[in-house]
Order: C-alpha cells, then sequence, then structure tokens
C-alpha cells in the first residue's frame, strides 16, 4: 500500500528532515508517526503526496511510483488517498456539501453519484444538519469533520491526516479518533501523524517513531515513548 | 472534459464572482476606471483626427483663366466650377482684384507694374474641395477646359498643414498606445493579486486532486466576467460624459459656428469604443488570471 525504500530529504536551503526512511504499511492497518517537532512527520507526509520530491530512494503509494510521476499525473494519486492536515484546509466560498461534493466534480463523477455519496460521507461524520453553512460559520472541530467527510467521499484505500486534532481541544481530537478508527475498521488504511500522548497510549496501534529524521522505533501496539528511554529519563 | 465539468467550471466562475463580492466589486472599478482612462485618450484622438482632416480639406486651389477671355466664357468657367460636386465652394476673383494683390505684393516702390492696367491681369476663382483625395481627379477635369489657363495649389499651407497633421496624428496614436498599454498593466495586476489573496484556495484544489485546468477555468471565466460588467459599465460613464460635452459644445454658438473646431458625434465612436473596453478587458482578463494562476499550480 504504502513503501519507502532509502528515502532521504534534504531540502534546497540545505535542510535535512530524512534519512535513509525504509517503511512499509500494509492493507488495512492503523500507523501512528510520532515523533518531536521538526522531526521530519510532515515532510514525511509531503513525500507520499508529491508535495515534495524525495532526493533520494523510492517512494510507492496505492501502486503509484511516486518518485518517477510526471506532475501530469500527480493529481490522479492524491484522488486515490484522502487527505487530513490541521488547519482543515476546506474552501472558503463553499459551503459544507460543495467542499465535499468538490472531491468528486473533480473526478467527473456523475451527478446521481454525488448526490448519494456527499449526504453519505456527512451522515459518517455526523453534520448532515450543517451541510449548508459555511466553514467560516463552524468550530474547529466540525471543519475537521468536514475535511474527513471530503477526505473519504471518493471512498479511498488510503487515508493520510498529519496532525489532524493539532488545533483542537482534547475531547473532539477524541472524537476525530475515533472517526479514524472507524475508518480504518471498514478497511481503509490510516496514516496518522500526532503529538498526542494519550490518545496514542490509549489506541495501542502500530507506532513509527521518528527523531531527527531517523525512524527509531516501529512498534505494534505501541506507546508514544519509548518505555525503557521513559526508565532511563525518570528514575 | 465532460460537457457537465465545462457546465460547472461556468457556474463556479459565476459563484465565485458573487461570493467574492468585495473582490468582484473592488476589481470591476479598477477594470472601469482604467478602460475610462483609456477611452478618455481614444476620444481625444478621434476628435484630434476629425479636425486634422477637416484642416487638410481647407487648403484651397486657384484656378486662373485666359486673359483673354470675355464675360460669357469666365462665366462658363465659372458654371462648369458651380456645377462640380466636388467642390465645395468657391470665390470668384476679378481682373481689379487680381490686379490690387499684384501691387500689394509688389509693394508700393515698385514700378514693375506702370504701364499695364487691370486689364492685363486674368480671372481666377479659388476652390475649396469637399476632400482632399479628389484633388487630382478635379485639377485634371478643370485643365482640360479650354478657358483654363493654369491651376496652382497654394503649396506652402499643404506642406505646413501636412506636417502639423502627422505630428498631432502621431502624438495621438502615442497616446493611445501608452494608456492602452496603461490599463493593460493596471487590469493585469489587479488580476494578480486577487489570484493572490486566493492562492490557499488553489493549494486546497490541488491537494485534494484537482487537475490544473479544472482549477484554472473559473478564474478564467471569473476574470471574463469581471471584464465583460467593466467594459459594460465604462462604457456607460464615458458615453453618457461625451454626450453631455458635446451638448455643451453644440450649444456653445462661438465655437459651434466658427467651423474652426467640432466634435466627433457619438454615433461614429461608439462601436469602436465599446469594442475596444471589451478586447482590452476580455483579452486582459483571460490572459492575465491564465497567467497569474499558473504560478500558484506548482504545489
Ligand atoms: N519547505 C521547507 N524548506 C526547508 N526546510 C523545511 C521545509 N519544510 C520543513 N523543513 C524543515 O525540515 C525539518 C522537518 O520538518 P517537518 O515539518 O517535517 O517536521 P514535523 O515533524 O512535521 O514537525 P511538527 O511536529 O512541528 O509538525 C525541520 O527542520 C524543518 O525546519
Ligand atoms: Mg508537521
Amino acid at each position: 500500500m504504502v513503501e519507502l525504500k532509502n528515502v532521504s530529504k534534504t531540502y534546497s536551503n540545505g535542510t535535512v528532515a530524512l534519512r535513509d526512511i525504509n517503511l512499509k504499511m500494509d492493507k488495512g492497518e492503523f500507523v501512528f508517526v510520532v515523533g518531536p517537532s521538526g522531526s521530519g512527520k510532515s515532510s514525511l507526509v509531503k513525500l507520499l503526496l508529491k508535495e515534495e520530491d524525495a532526493t533520494e530512494g523510492e517512494v510507492y503509494v496505492n501502486g503509484y511510483d511516486v518518485s518517477s510521476l510526471s506532475r501530469h499525473e500527480v493529481p490522479y494519486l492524491r484522488r486515490s488517498l484522502g487527505c487530513v492536515f490541521q488547519d482543515f484546509r476546506l474552501l472558503p466560498n463553499k459551503t459544507v456539501y460543495e467542499n465535499v461534493a468538490f472531491a468528486m466534480i473533480i473526478t467527473e463523477a456523475l451527478p446521481k453519484e454525488i448526490r448519494r455519496q456527499v449526504p453519505m460521507a456527512l451522515a459518517l461524520v455526523g453534520l448532515s444538519r450543517k451541510a449548508n453553512t459555511y466553514p467560516s460559520q463552524l468550530s474547529g472541530g466540525e471543519q475537521q469533520r468536514v475535511a474527513l467527510a471530503r477526505a473519504l467521499v471518493n471512498n479511498p484505500s488510503l487515508l493520510i491526516a498529519d496532525e489532524p486534532t493539532g488545533n483542537l481541544d482534547p475531547e473532539t481530537s477524541w472524537e476525530i479518533m475515533k472517526l479514524l478508527s472507524e475508518v480504518n475498521n471498514r478497511g481503509t488504511t490510516v496514516i496518522v501523524t500526532t503529538h498526542e500522548k494519550s490518545i496514542v497510549d490509549e489506541m495501542k496501534r502500530r507506532v513509527v517513531a521518528i527523531s531527527k529524521g531517523l525512524i527509531v522505533r516501529d512498534q505494534e501496539k505501541g506507546q508514544y515513548r519509548d518505555e525503557d528511554k521513559n526508565c532511563q529519563t525518570y528514575h | 472534459m465532460k460537457i457537465r465539468t465545462v457546465r460547472h467550471i461556468i457556474k463556479d466562475g459565476f459563484v465565485n464572482t458573487y461570493r467574492n463580492k468585495l473582490m468582484s466589486l473592488a476589481s470591476t472599478v479598477i477594470v472601469v476606471a482604467s478602460l475610462i482612462i483609456f477611452g478618455f485618450f481614444l476620444l481625444v484622438s478621434y476628435n484630434l483626427e476629425l479636425n486634422v482632416k477637416m484642416w487638410q480639406e481647407q487648403p484651397q486651389m486657384e484656378v486662373f483663366c485666359y486673359t483673354e477671355l470675355d464675360a460669357t466664357q469666365v462665366k462658363m468657367v465659372e458654371d462648369s466650377i458651380k456645377n462640380n460636386d466636388k467642390i465645395a465652394e468657391y470665390i470668384r476673383v476679378s481682373r481689379e482684384e487680381n490686379y490690387e494683390k499684384a501691387k500689394e505684393k509688389l509693394g508700393k516702390g515698385s514700378d514693375l507694374l506702370k504701364g499695364y492696367g487691370a486689364d492685363t491681369f486674368m480671372e481666377s476663382f479659388i476652390i475649396r474641395l469637399k476632400d482632399t483625395q479628389y484633388s487630382q481627379e478635379v485639377v485634371s477635369s478643370l485643365e482640360k477646359m479650354s478657358g483654363v489657363e493654369k491651376i496652382s495649389y497654394s503649396q506652402n499651407a499643404i506642406d505646413v498643414i501636412s506636417r502639423i497633421s502627422y505630428w498631432i496624428k502621431l502624438g495621438s496614436s502615442l497616446m493611445v498606445t501608452i494608456f492602452l498599454v496603461v490599463s493593460v498593466f493596471i487590469i493585469s495586476n489587479t488580476i494578480k493579486l486577487t489570484v493572490f489573496a486566493r492562492r490557499k484556495e488553489i493549494n486546497i484544489m490541488k491537494y485534494i486532486g484537482a487537475t490544473d485546468w479544472f482549477i484554472r477555468w473559473p478564474f478564467v471565466v471569473e476574470g471574463v466576467i469581471i471584464s465583460i460588467v467593466g467594459a459594460i459599465v465604462a462604457f456607460v460613464i464615458s458615453a453618457y460624459g461625451y454626450m453631455s460635452l458635446y451638448d455643451k459644445f453644440a450649444q456653445d454658438l462661438f465655437l459651434a459656428d466658427s467651423q474652426l473646431l467640432k466634435m466627433v458625434d457619438i454615433s461614429e465612436v461608439w462601436p469602436q469604443l465599446i469594442l475596444s473596453y471589451l478586447a482590452i478587458g476580455v483579452v486582459v482578463g483571460m490572459i492575465g488570471s491564465f497567467l497569474s494562476i499558473r504560478k500558484h499550480l506548482r504545489v
């Protein structure tokens, strides 16, 4: 589903964001990517979406060889997955319904399909009542749910979320994470970068920890912090 | 591209124009203002050209008859001038008047004319053509007449006027070109700003997987809508302004009667005015939106 082979990323200003990353995620997995600020989590996500190109190595997403994808083919890679960001990224001039429908319109879906899928996606995130409001009239949690509905409306097999709860209070964060978990239970592969220690610890999913651009830990049913390291730090 | 996508793009252009009310309004105002400035110079240049053309028609020609002609023969020449429909008007200059003119030219002290009387001078006609383009034709037809000795242009006047009119025409087309460039610059800069203000939107669409043309075309539609509305508003304002000026001008008896200055009738210029407004607006609106967005599509 997602595979990175010996991937390094150095930005044009010389900052090294990722060093020799090897990572594989299978269909149906739920993966937390954790690490301190500046460790390279967002850079990893950017490589998956081809917002940035890997300096070295190979990136495969949903069967696309991302490194060799032409500019012209990038939109098709992005349509094959859903993504959610910390800052929601909703279109301010479109209503909730139009924002979600937009993801389908760009794929030239049939109007009949759009009229069927959009209300379903909105119902999934519990926002059916807000269909005709504008993003500016919604709370942060609601906006993120709209973004989630938009990411899911095309039924992608992969969902990537870069700090989806970064701007939300703990309670709302839990709601969003539960939604992501639910989406995963329906078979969608989910990748989430986050700083939410308590949520990661509680959910007991696969955890990939990055530090200074290196993968320092990759654990099934992992915790936010490495327990051994914890002992060293606190005792 | 499917039909429903085209329909979506056009609809999106209209809806966005409406929902970005403030930005659309501001851009329209700027389009209107720069078109009016351009239109002002366009109209000034049309009027300059009309007046220059009038002056160019002014140069007169003088038809000299043979000295030996008697009154009836001169009358025949006069009739043919009178009946020539290329000639706007003529003045008959008698032998005496030509004699006086010659005396005046030579000065009081001169005795070159001693012994000559008015009867040794010829009769002549000063004619004004309806249009200088007929001059060849008129000259050759008059030259063929038996009583006509020669036809002379007042060459000096022609030279001066054609030199002045050359510079005026050059100046006015330069002015129109400069203000064309200025308004194109202002409008395309406005588009750049509006697109810049919405670069986040463009980014978001790219993240979702919209293709470049899918993002670009609604913006182009928006640019065209604003340009068309701007062109129409600018036309109404400038046409109204021009007509009021025209009325004032016509009421000013001194200016209107002097025949020295004339204003082009609005009916002769409005098609050029609206067409150039629309052309500038739409072409700049389309190309401007197209190019401005390109920069932000690289995500
Ligand atoms: N466009 C860029 N140009 C240059 N350097 C960049 C760019 N984007 C990120 N970096 C640098 O790359 C490193 C990794 O950044 P990245 O955004 O991937 O971190 P992160 O783990 O997502 O951090 P956070 O938890 O704060 O979101 C940082 O040192 C950052 O300054
Ligand atoms: Mg980040």
